[in-house]
Formats: C-alpha cells, sequence, structure tokens
C-alpha cells in the first residue's frame, strides 16, 4: 500500500527549479532520499508537508491530499526538520506539553522512553541543547504520537556516530512495526545501514527512485560504483567535467 | 481554535502584550490623548509578534495538526482578544468618566477628546487600522513586522489627530461631550465603528490567510 505519492513536483525560484520530482513510497519501508547539498531535498520534503507552495504537483499521504485533509495529515505524519529551533529559552517540558494537546494519540510513555533513550533533560531550554541532542528532541517529539509516516530532514545530521547508530536502530524498529520512513541525508553509511528505498536526485533533477539492492545492482553493473558514496561522485563529477 | 488560542498565549505572547492593557488607564489621564491608549495596547500586542518571529513560531504552528489557514486565524484571535480586553475596560473606565468622575475639575476644563461613545468608536477604528496595517502587512511574509508596524503608527497618529480635530469643527462639538447630550447619536457612531472593526478584521483575515497559503516556510 503506497503511504505517500509524490508526482511531478516542480518548485521555482529564481535561481533553482525542482523539477518534475516523482515516487512513491510503501507502508513499512524506509526511504533514504540523497542528493548533493542544494539538490532540493529540503524543498521537496517541505513541499511535501505544505511548508512550501508547489507551482505544479500532486502529492498525496495515505490517499489523502492536504488542500483537504491537512490537520488529519498532519496527525498521521511526523515531520522533523533537522534541530528544534523553536522557543529556545522556554523549557521543553512546557513546549512538549503545548505541542502533546494537539495530538489525540500522544503516548506519554513513548515520549519517556525516547527522553530517556536520548538523555535528554526536559527542564533545560532547546538553547542549553547541543545541536545533536536537539535533532534528537525534534524526533522525539515526533516518535511520541505514533505517526504512520515520519518525514525527516537530515536527522542524522550533527550527530556521533553512536547516536546515529542507536536512530538507524530506531528507524529498524518502527520499521518492524508497520512505520514508513523517508529521511534526507547526505550521509550514505547511514542509508546503507537501514535503508529499503532510495530516491537520488540532483540538481533539482530525479535521477532514481526504486529499491536500494536494485539501485546498488545496476548502478554497479553500468560502472557507475559499488557503493552510495561511489554512486553519488560518479554523478554529480560527470556534471562538473 | 482553542488549542491554538492557548498554545499562543503560552508559549507566543510576550508579557508586555498583557502589562500595555494598563494603557487604558490613559482613559484617566486630564489634557493628554486619551486615544493613544489604543496605540499602546497594539505596541504591546506587536511585542508578541516579535517574540514570536525570534522564536520561530510560525514554522512551529503550520508543524502542529492543524490547516495552514488555522495558523493565522489563531494570530488574530489572540489579536482580538487582547483587543476586545482593552476595548472592555477602556468602555468601563469610559462610564466611570461620564458619570461619577464628570464634574472633577480637571475633566471639566479638558479640551483635547473626553471620554464618550465616540471615544470608544475612534479606539475602534485604530484596533481595525492594526488589523487591517499589521497583521495584513505582516501576512506577506510571515516575517517582516517593521514597514506594517510603521504603517500602523502612521495610520494611528492621523486617526488621533482626525477624533481631536474634529469636535472643535461647528455643528460637531457634540462628538466630545460627556453630558449624556446626543448619547443616541454617539452610540450611533460607535455601532458604526463597531461594524467597520468587525469587517475590516474579517476582511483582513480573510487576506491574510490567502496570502499565508502562498508562503514558503
Amino acid at each position: 500500500m503506497k503511504i505517500l505519492e509524490v508526482d511531478g513536483l516542480t518548485k521555482r525560484y529564481p535561481s533553482f527549479l525542482l523539477d518534475h520530482v516523482t515516487f512513491s513510497l510503501e507502508q513499512g519501508r524506509i526511504m533514504g532520499f540523497i542528493g548533493r547539498n542544494g539538490a532540493g531535498k529540503t524543498t521537496t520534503l517541505k513541499s511535501i508537508f505544505n511548508l512550501v507552495h508547489p507551482d505544479a504537483g500532486a502529492i498525496r499521504m495515505f490517499g489523502l491530499g492536504m488542500e483537504t485533509d491537512e490537520a488529519e495529515i498532519k496527525r498521521r505524519v511526523g515531520f522533523a526538520g533537522g534541530a528544534v529551533d523553536f522557543y529556545k529559552r522556554k523549557k521543553i517540558r512546557e513546549i512538549v506539553s503545548v505541542t502533546r494537546s494537539f495530538y489525540e494519540n500522544w503516548d506519554d510513555s513513548e515520549y519517556r522512553r525516547y527522553m530517556d533513550l536520548f538523555s535528554i533533560d526536559e527542564n533545560k531550554t532547546p538553547s542549553e541543547l547541543s545541536e545533536g541532542m536537539r535533532v534528537k528532541l525534534s524526533l522525539t517529539q515526533s516518535l511520541s504520537h505514533h505517526a504512520e509516516l515520519l518525514i525527516l530532514d537530515e536527522p542524522t545530521s550533527g550527530l556521533d556516530p553512536v547516536s546515529r547508530a542507536e536512530i538507524t536502530d530506531v528507524f529498524q524498529y518502527l520499521k518492524r512495526q508497520g512505520v514508513s520512513i523517508l529521511f534526507s541525508t547526505h550521509i550514505t553509511s547511514d542509508l546503507e545501514r537501514c535503508a529499503d528505498d532510495i530516491t537520488y536526485i540532483a540538481k533539482g533533477r530525479l535521477i532514481a527512485s526504486e529499491e536500494m539492492e536494485g539501485f546498488l545492482r545496476r548502478s554497479a553493473a553500468e560502472g557507475h560504483g559499488e557503493t552510495l558514496e561511489e554512486i553519488m561522485v560518479w554523478h554529480e563529477k560527470e556534471r562538473i567535467l | 481554535m482553542k488549542k491554538l488560542l492557548i498554545k499562543e498565549m503560552r508559549l507566543t505572547a510576550s508579557p508586555l502584550s498583557y502589562i500595555f492593557l494598563a494603557a487604558v488607564l490613559f482613559t484617566l489621564v486630564p489634557g493628554y490623548p486619551i486615544l493613544m491608549g489604543a496605540f499602546f495596547i497594539c505596541m504591546g500586542i506587536f511585542q508578541s509578534f516579535q517574540n514570536g518571529r525570534e522564536a520561530n513560531d510560525i514554522l512551529y504552528t503550520a508543524l502542529l495538526p492543524v490547516r495552514k489557514s488555522d495558523v493565522v486565524r489563531a494570530k488574530y484571535a489572540f489579536t482580538c482578544m487582547i483587543q476586545l480586553i482593552g476595548f472592555a475596560a477602556t468602555a468601563g473606565l469610559t462610564v466611570l468618566r461620564m458619570t461619577v468622575l464628570s464634574r472633577v475639575d480637571p475633566y471639566v476644563t479638558n479640551a483635547l477628546m473626553n471620554p464618550s461613545p465616540v471615544f470608544l468608536a475612534f479606539e475602534l477604528l485604530i484596533f481595525a487600522a492594526f488589523n487591517l496595517l499589521f497583521l495584513g502587512g505582516y501576512f506577506r511574509t510571515a516575517y517582516g513586522i517593521g514597514i506594517p508596524f510603521l504603517s500602523f503608527g502612521i495610520a494611528t497618529f492621523v486617526i488621533v489627530g482626525i477624533a481631536e480635530a474634529l469636535h472643535h469643527l461647528p455643528g460637531l462639538s457634540f462628538l466630545n461631550t460627556t453630558s449624556g447630550e446626543r448619547l443616541g447619536l454617539q452610540l450611533i457612531v460607535l455601532a458604526l465603528a463597531a461594524a467597520v472593526y468587525a469587517a475590516v478584521t474579517f476582511l483582513s483575515c480573510r487576506t491574510s490567510v490567502g496570502r499565508f497559503e502562498k508562503i514558503d516556510l
């Protein structure tokens, strides 16, 4: 069952074009969304969550569209755009107490579990946390309302290797619970650890969107490289040369 | 909407939005352009928008399970709540000055605007200007607050200037009377201003919803 369908997503900026990006994500799968800095990953993810207004294209989640079912979709999706950057001088406890009131399915035991796992003290303010800890706080909030789809922008950036491994383990656990995950990153080793599918964009255009294994096999056969890193370098270098 | 309003009060609102409500006490200051109280109340609301911008409040709210249009409506609801609290308190003090304090010396010789239903009408027009120029201007970008507030400031001084000048014109002195004479006419002016406030706020909110939908956060 398709949880997320992105069809012909287009967004024009004066010096950048996100050009008819199309891909879909099945239930219970982890999709890595890769591309260089500035390739259009954040624009795509923000467009999916209605934070950026696309010029063309259709986006559906759970078969629903944002234009008619925005609140329902947002209730079922967890979106984390990097580190928590809100109300940096307010206590985390205070921010979360407001956030939880918006989710009927907010699960305090899940919230405590992730706060303990990530060693976050809710009596601190976001300004007292490191960048990596604020990423974990953002993830914790997304994970505490039983989201069926997680859309995460660079969730492992700024994290130490142990924390990154913890988070990819959490992704695997969530996948077993039937949760679908779409996360952008340029740390290809994280994807090799947990992604089932890969969507790769370069300069706003879709290069590939398919099963990770098939993508690696095909790329190797075409001489583009054995690993994601090698494949990305091959594609991007072709453009430079 | 109730949850969003609570969110505005708990996370976004600056304490100054509440503290500046004390500006209603200008109603009791003799020889002072008392309409400036409305300006200071709006300045208190402006502080909450400044707070919100620093705290990245718009993005936080847009990520909550609410419609994007409700993010805008919540800002209007919070603004109207503060304005109407200020209006109710000012109305109470106006009644006090028109009755118990009407014969007190400094008020009897006041050359400037006296508290009356017409004064309350002009206060509503200042609030309407805030909702049109500041809120409407803010939601062009959901970020810029300087020019919208400057526009509102200029509009306020124009409104205050007109209000202070009108009752000196021949035949319009009834606009400033506190004796109860021509009270019916004054109340009609107030009712008209209330209708303008409601209509301007509604239209400004509708326009802001449309603008906000197109903004990239």
